[in-house]
């Protein structure tokens, strides 16, 4: 068909006229009327047939017989609580059968609750305990702890020991036996090991006198030698600014009677107080 | 209907309301069986198709946003599966052989004996053309000519501009015609009862 203008008239909706003006003057345009007359015959009366109420009540139970993805959803939630009908749940297993999103949307959260909490490593449960708050003792408990009991029995020795008496003899005295078998323990721990620990706790504290001492002593040393160091400078006429450096005449240059026997290179006081 | 009264009777139906869904059914269960059964040219794979796209329907009622006429959206949501319904038939042998009862059950009753075989004839001869010719022209065919659809419905459904609906229609028409022109002119050529003979005895 080389002459498409009775198509275009068709497709722009003109006016019967000109389709039929054209038509005369066009024998193509002519057969091809011709043609679409006869199909228009054909056509004409052809009617489908009617639907069956048989197929009305089947379209009408379509709802109930599934469900559509947005009723899924809360289908699925009461499936996988297990709270779900047995209609209900024909209804879904329907459209699972024709909805793979849905269907694997609901495996996934059958699954999701069968998972089992993984055992926490070793490292978690010691930290957890590590970061606990200590558990606070009533204080009748505190007082009467094994530790506290330690504690008593230390300063009843002490007490002895400062009245000028022997501890031991003072236990065996009061009659250890009729103790009880806790303070009875107690005692044993602490007349086995007061003396012990009375000797380091004093040989301790005669350490620290004598460091005590000794910088003490160490200080006061510094000041009179400081001292004699002002006193020697306001005596002399020609006592020239302090040194800066050792090339200058510093410590090193200072006379000797005047350096602290002992101190190592003679350092300047300020130096050593410093550490 | 208007449109929003459309639109509100798929909310209706969404919400599960059963004489929503009973409206949208008689509204349109006829029309859907109509054209599936021009799709099919068979009760029953008409019937089964029918319940296929309700089902598709109800399934995505949520896809409908009132933006055009309810019917073209039912016919877009039906059109895939008459479609694939019509490839189907098309892959049978059997295909271009339609069957009276097919036609019987779309013409009108007729007294006249002579009167109903000559419209039996013409309507296998157009379902038998129509089997000839390309899918697109034979869909367009069906949908305005046997199932009365509007232009711009049809335009909707198929998402085609009304001018090329139209034109598509035009050389349907035309294609269908010449096909069935063209049978005629061979049956009347000279020599065509003997080759058809011939063929029936698998000579050739």
């Amino acid at each position: 068909m080389s002459c498409h203008e009775l198509e275009r008239l068709f497709v722009a909706g003109s006016p019967d006229s000109q389709a039929k003006a054209h038509r005369d003057g066009c024998a193509e345009c002519a057969r091809v009327a011709a043609d679409l007359e006869h199909t228009e015959t054909l056509v004409s009366g052809l009617k489908a047939p009617e639907w069956s109420p048989k197929l009305r009540q089947a379209l009408l139970a379509i709802p109930s017989l599934t469900a559509n993805c947005e009723q899924a959803g809360a289908l699925i939630a009461a499936l996988v609580e297990g709270e779900i009908g047995d209609a209900e749940e024909r209804r879904l297993r329907h459209h699972f059968a024709r909805c793979s999103g849905c269907a694997e949307a609901s495996e996934t959260l059958a699954a999701a609750r069968g998972l089992v909490a993984p055992e926490p490593p070793a490292w978690l449960a010691t930290r957890l305990a590590a970061s606990r708050p200590p558990r606070k003792k009533s204080l009748w408990r505190s007082a009467l702890s094994g530790k506290m009991v330690v504690v008593y029995a230390y300063a009843a020795a002490i007490l002895v020991m400062v009245m000028g008496l022997n501890p031991t003899a003072v236990v065996r005295k009061a009659g250890f036996a009729s103790l009880g078998e806790s303070t009875r323990s107690a005692v044993v721990v602490a007349e086995s090991s007061v003396g012990d620990r009375l000797g380091a706790f004093q040989e301790k504290a005669l350490r620290t006198l004598a460091v005590w001492t000794g910088h003490v002593g160490g200080y006061g040393r510094a000041a009179v030698s400081n001292a004699i160091a002002l006193v020697w400078r306001s005596e002399s006429k020609k006592t020239p600014t302090r040194p800066r450096s050792a090339k200058e005449g510093g410590a090193a240059s200072l006379p000797a009677e005047i350096r602290l026997a002992g101190h190592a290179g003679a350092e300047p006081f300020a130096a050593r107080f410093r550490v | 209907m208007s449109t929003s009264d459309e639109k509100d009777l798929v909310a209706r139906c969404r919400e599960g309301q059963d004489d929503a869904w009973r409206d949208l059914v008689d509204r349109f269960g006829h029309k859907v069986y109509a054209i599936a059964y021009h799709f099919t040219l068979k009760r029953e794979d008409a019937e089964e198709l029918s319940q296929e796209i309700f089902l598709k329907l109800f399934e995505n009622l949520h896809r409908y946003d009132g933006g055009f006429p309810l019917v073209a959206w039912v016919l877009s949501v039906s059109r895939n599966l008459c479609i694939d319904r019509y490839r189907r038939r098309k892959r049978e042998k059997s295909f271009r052989f339609v069957s009276d009862e097919a036609v019987t059950a779309m013409l009108p009753s007729e007294d006249d004996p002579a009167k109903a075989a000559l419209r039996k004839e013409r309507a296998q001869m157009l379902f038998s053309a129509l089997a000839d010719v390309p899918e697109d022209l034979a869909e367009i065919l069906i949908l305005r000519d046997l199932n009365g659809l509007a232009y711009d419905e049809i335009g909707k459904a198929l998402e085609l501009p009304e001018g090329t609906v139209k034109s598509r229609l035009f050389r349907a028409r035309a294609e269908v015609a010449r096909r069935i022109r063209e049978r005629q002119e061979s049956r009347n050529a000279p020599g065509a009862f003997a080759s058809i003979a011939m063929a029936a005895a698998g000579l050739v």
